[in-house]
């Protein structure tokens, strides 16, 4: 067998591995079972994590006129927020107009 | 992206492929000199392959080195590629690669200077290429990234069996003369 033709076997059997790992690299960026879990140096402080608003609550769904008898409220479906929704600095996109 | 994980990814690859050539450079060199494959020992274009291949894994395992001292989270100072065991969160692990780096250069270097040096000294400075394997596979084994992934960790595990059966053969049924 030629040297040549070793040594290109050699050559591109090395270039194959290391474009391999460098897709798989790319691909699985973060291992979680690496052996090696070097500590961060730059952690981000730990006030700029964002803290969850309070529930909202919401008001009353209507509006009774004086003299009526408020309507008996028959237990239905309950509107609950999850702790973590956070309310926005928004103003609501619904609104009433009457003219 | 990201500069880090630029050498991050440059770091894990030129690893793996550094691994491989100088696995392909230590294979060429014990088949030269193993009797069972002694019709191998005065073939050229084997010679010409071990020689061949410190130019393949010079420049991959620079590019691991050189990769590492940019990656801020790796926290590797120059002196940890000359020094072993010097590494805060792993000293073992990564000081194991300093060392097969130490030895691997001691080794290139001899073989530059052989034909101004003794023959028995280079001779057994050469054959410490052993122990540079051992300690690079058990460095890639401690702390290699990409060795949970099955395809990488076939391949590793294959070139460092044909290795060890190729010394085991060389230890059992002897070396060939020079």
């Amino acid at each position: 067998m030629p040297s040549w033709s070793l040594k290109i076997s050699a050559t591109f059997i090395t270039l194959f591995v290391l474009a391999g790992s460098f897709d798989y690299a790319r691909g699985h960026v973060k291992n979680p079972n690496a052996p090696l879990q070097p500590p961060v140096a730059d952690k981000p402080a730990a006030s700029a994590a964002p803290t969850p608003s309070p529930a909202p609550t919401v008001g009353p769904l209507f509006t009774t006129r004086p003299g009526q008898r408020p309507p008996t409220i028959t237990p239905g479906p309950r509107l609950t927020l999850a702790p973590g929704v956070v309310s926005a600095t928004l103003p609501p996109i619904s609104f009433t107009h009457t003219s | 992206m990201d500069p880090q994980l630029v050498v991050w990814i440059v770091a894990r690859a030129t690893g793996v492929a550094a691994y491989i050539a100088l696995c392909l450079s230590i294979l060429s060199g014990i088949a030269l000199r193993t009797s069972v494959l002694d019709f191998l020992a005065t073939n050229r274009a084997l010679r010409s392959l071990h020689d061949f291949m410190t130019w393949i894994w010079i420049p991959l395992g620079f590019g691991h080195v050189a990769a590492l001292l940019l990656d801020k989270t790796a926290q590797i100072t120059p002196l940890d590629l000359v020094v072993p065991f010097q590494v805060s969160y792993a000293p073992l692990a990564i000081g194991l690669g300093t060392l097969s780096l130490d030895l691997v250069v001691v080794i290139t270097v001899s073989s530059w200077l052989r034909r101004r040096m003794d023959d028995r000294l280079w001779r057994w400075i050469h054959r410490s290429s052993y122990l540079v394997f051992v300690t690079m596979f058990v460095h890639a084994l401690m702390s290699g990234t990409d060795f949970s992934s099955p395809l990488i960790s076939s391949v590793s595990w294959s070139a460092a069996l044909g290795i060890g059966l190729l010394a085991a053969s060389r230890i059992v049924f002897g070396r060939l003369p020079e």
